[in-house]
């Protein structure tokens, strides 16, 4: 084994070396993950600045729920930080990297087995390794009756995903409401399951997510209370049809217009998956994008993309400033019942547009339904040039029009003063609710451009927090900024988030500073003096 | 939407273990490492899609699928998939091991 060069926290090397060799007997020696060459494919692909500050000091690739147990027990002995991923590919939010560096990246992706489908009750218990593509794949494989939601890249994990609160296209499109019950190894070592898995020899685990007492699956989403190695997800039954909808709006300041046509239907339940407004500068990036264009293709000065120029060329390209886009999945009945209300909704828009598509059962699947997961979308990330990446401020707001259009504008106004391309849809996240998803492109060999992106982060959180906003997700070096924003009470929500921390894991080796949430021995410091 | 019913095609015939009468010509190796391809790199490399979009601004299209190249080397393969280049992240050996690295490298090569 070669010598690590990067050791945990407060860790003797004899301690290192000892907890290694303890994980190397239980994973075999195969699977502890040392050498440079290895640490370096777990830094973060997509680092917004110097990937080394969240640099792993070795992972640990188990194949089952015993082997983390036996690995997390070993953890607590010698004090080592683990870092779990389950594909790794949660790229803009840290990919496989830990907010704290030294910790070693407890990987799971091995761990890849769809253990159960069902298509009776439509579900399916997977294990954390299984990626969208493995299960769509695994689904087609049993008959093509259940149909995933995916988000745009197809390579995450289904259990990550649902656990970071990531988001798909279609009816079952907030992923943390498609959980039904989960295997949990502890912070201790011990193994839990939750709702109905807690009755032992149980065929209910998958279909009812309350079982008896305390809900504990929401706490095991964003956290680091618990190892997540099996979780039922709920699967939509493939529809008689679909329908892809796209409207637009002719006018630059119709945002609110759009949010407040698109509330009210999607709050009755017209429109019944999530839709995606696009921003006037997303419509000419991703169109770009798709044909392989960066942004000197358009504009080659250094500050923010001018609005006049993206309208003027939204024009040239015959596209109007404001589009959403959705898909609507019903009987074909269903459909002409649901599009008849949204062509009633924007008709009496002077200038707005509806265009439709459907695709009927037995036809092959296309890209526009956003069922089958792929890694299109990917192509954006070179926007300012290779090598790309991304960071996301995306704060929930009420789908109010004016809230939103005021909010959006005072986000815009801060992507022209740090000079960064304002790259936003505005998704729904269920029924009620917003994210303002604005989006920071950078060339990573482009130093200045990142430091201008960190810094307009850490703007935009504490004027949102200032404003009454919180961010939904955040990258591993704006975990502390974003958990910040969440100030009722004195941050009281973080002192009960430490709480429970304290109780579940008093030695502070699950993922030390995720979601904020520091173990008590790292708490002042938040893990800087590593 | 070519691309995309075309990556049906090969998930089906992935699922099924058809073979093609172009696979009789590869190494079991070779088979191996097309395999692998088919169920990790095509995502970014079939035609049409981010990465061949990016190798195609500076070759022609039809080069820049990998599996029309004829001038990779094992060697290269290897260690781009493991350091990553541009845009494109390195792969990790829970993701992709060394055995079916080299067997992708070997299929890619096969031309060379």
């Amino acid at each position: 084994m070669a010598q690590p060069a990067v050791r945990p926290h407060g860790v003797s090397e004899a301690d290192f070396k000892a907890a290694l060799k303890a994980f190397a007997d239980v994973v075999g020696p195969d699977w502890v993950l040392v050498s440079q060459e290895d640490r370096n494919t777990y830094l973060d692909a997509f680092a917004p600045g110097d990937a080394d500050a969240h640099a792993p000091s070795a992972a640990v690739a188990p194949h089952s729920a015993q082997e983390v147990q036996a690995v997390v027990k070993i953890a607590n002995e010698y004090r080592i930080p683990l870092w779990p991923v389950s594909t790794g590919r949660n790229l803009a939010y840290g990919g496989s990297a830990p907010v704290l560096r030294g910790s070693v990246v407890l990987d799971l992706k091995r761990m890849n087995r769809v253990l159960e489908i069902n298509a009776e009750l439509g579900y399916a218990l997977v294990e954390p390794g299984v990626s969208f593509f493995d299960l769509f794949d695994a689904l087609q494989s049993a008959g093509g009756k259940l149909w995933i939601s995916t988000p745009a890249p197809g390579w995450g994990s289904v259990i990550g995903n649902a656990l970071e609160h990531g988001l798909g296209y279609t009816p079952y499109g907030v992923h943390a409401d498609t959980i039904c019950g989960m295997e949990v190894v502890l912070p201790n070592g011990d193994l839990v399951r939750t709702g109905m898995g807690a009755v032992e020899g149980s065929k209910e685990w998958q279909i009812f997510k309350y079982g008896y007492g305390p809900v504990w699956d929401g706490l095991f989403t964003q956290s680091n209370f618990g190892v997540v190695t099996k979780m039922g997800v709920w699967l939509m039954p493939q529809p008689e049809a679909v329908a892809y909808v796209g409207v637009s709006l002719p006018g630059a300041d119709d945002l609110p217009l759009m949010v407040d046509t698109l509330r009210p239907l999607r709050l009755n339940d017209t429109i019944n998956a999530t839709y995606t407004i696009v921003n006037p500068f997303r419509s000419i990036i991703d169109g770009y994008s798709m044909q392989g264009k960066s942004r000197q293709d358009i504009y080659q000065g250094k500050g923010s993309i001018p609005l006049d120029l993206v309208l003027k060329e939204l024009a040239a390209q015959g596209k109007a400033p404001w589009n959403a886009t959705f898909n609507l999945f019903d009987r074909d009945k269903g459909l002409d019942l649901r599009l008849a209300a949204i062509h009633e909704a924007f008709d009496r828009i002077p200038g707005a547009k509806v265009q439709t598509r459907r695709w009927h059962r037995g036809e092959p699947i296309e890209q526009w339904m956003r069922v089958q997961p792929g890694l299109f979308a990917l192509g954006i990330v070179d926007w300012y040039g290779g090598p790309g990446g991304h960071m996301n401020y995306a704060p929930v707001v009420t789908p109010i029009g004016k809230r939103v259009g005021d909010y959006y504008e005072s986000i815009y106004k801060r992507f022209v003063e740090y000079g960064v391309d304002y790259y936003c849809g505005l998704l729904n996240v269920g029924p009620r609710a917003l994210l303002i998803n604005a989006v920071m492109f950078f060339n990573r060999n482009d130093e200045d451009l990142m430091r201008r992106g960190r810094e307009l982060y850490d703007v935009l959180a504490k004027e949102g927090s200032a404003a009454g906003f919180g961010d939904y997700r955040a990258h591993i070096s704006f975990m502390d900024a974003a958990a910040d924003m969440y100030t009722f009470n004195g941050h009281a929500l973080r002192k009960l988030n430490e709480r429970v921390k304290d109780t579940l894991d008093p030695q502070g080796i699950l993922a030390p500073g995720k979601q904020g949430i520091w173990p008590r021995a790292l708490r002042e410091k938040k893990g800087r003096a590593s | 939407m070519k691309a995309l019913s075309s990556l049906l095609v090969l998930a089906f015939a992935l699922a099924t273990g058809v073979a093609s009468a172009d696979d009789e010509a590869l190494s079991p190796q070779q088979q191996q490492g097309k395999r692998a391809y088919n169920h990790i790199c095509v995502y970014c490399h079939s035609p049409g899609v981010w990465g061949t979009n990016r190798l195609s601004k500076r070759m022609d299209k039809e080069k820049a699928v990998l599996e029309n190249r004829t001038d990779l080397s094992a060697a290269l393969v290897q260690t781009v998939v493991r350091t990553g280049i541009g845009s494109m992240p390195p792969l990790r050996k829970s993701e992709l091991s060394d055995a079916d690295l080299a067997a992708v490298a070997a299929y890619l090569a096969r031309s060379r």
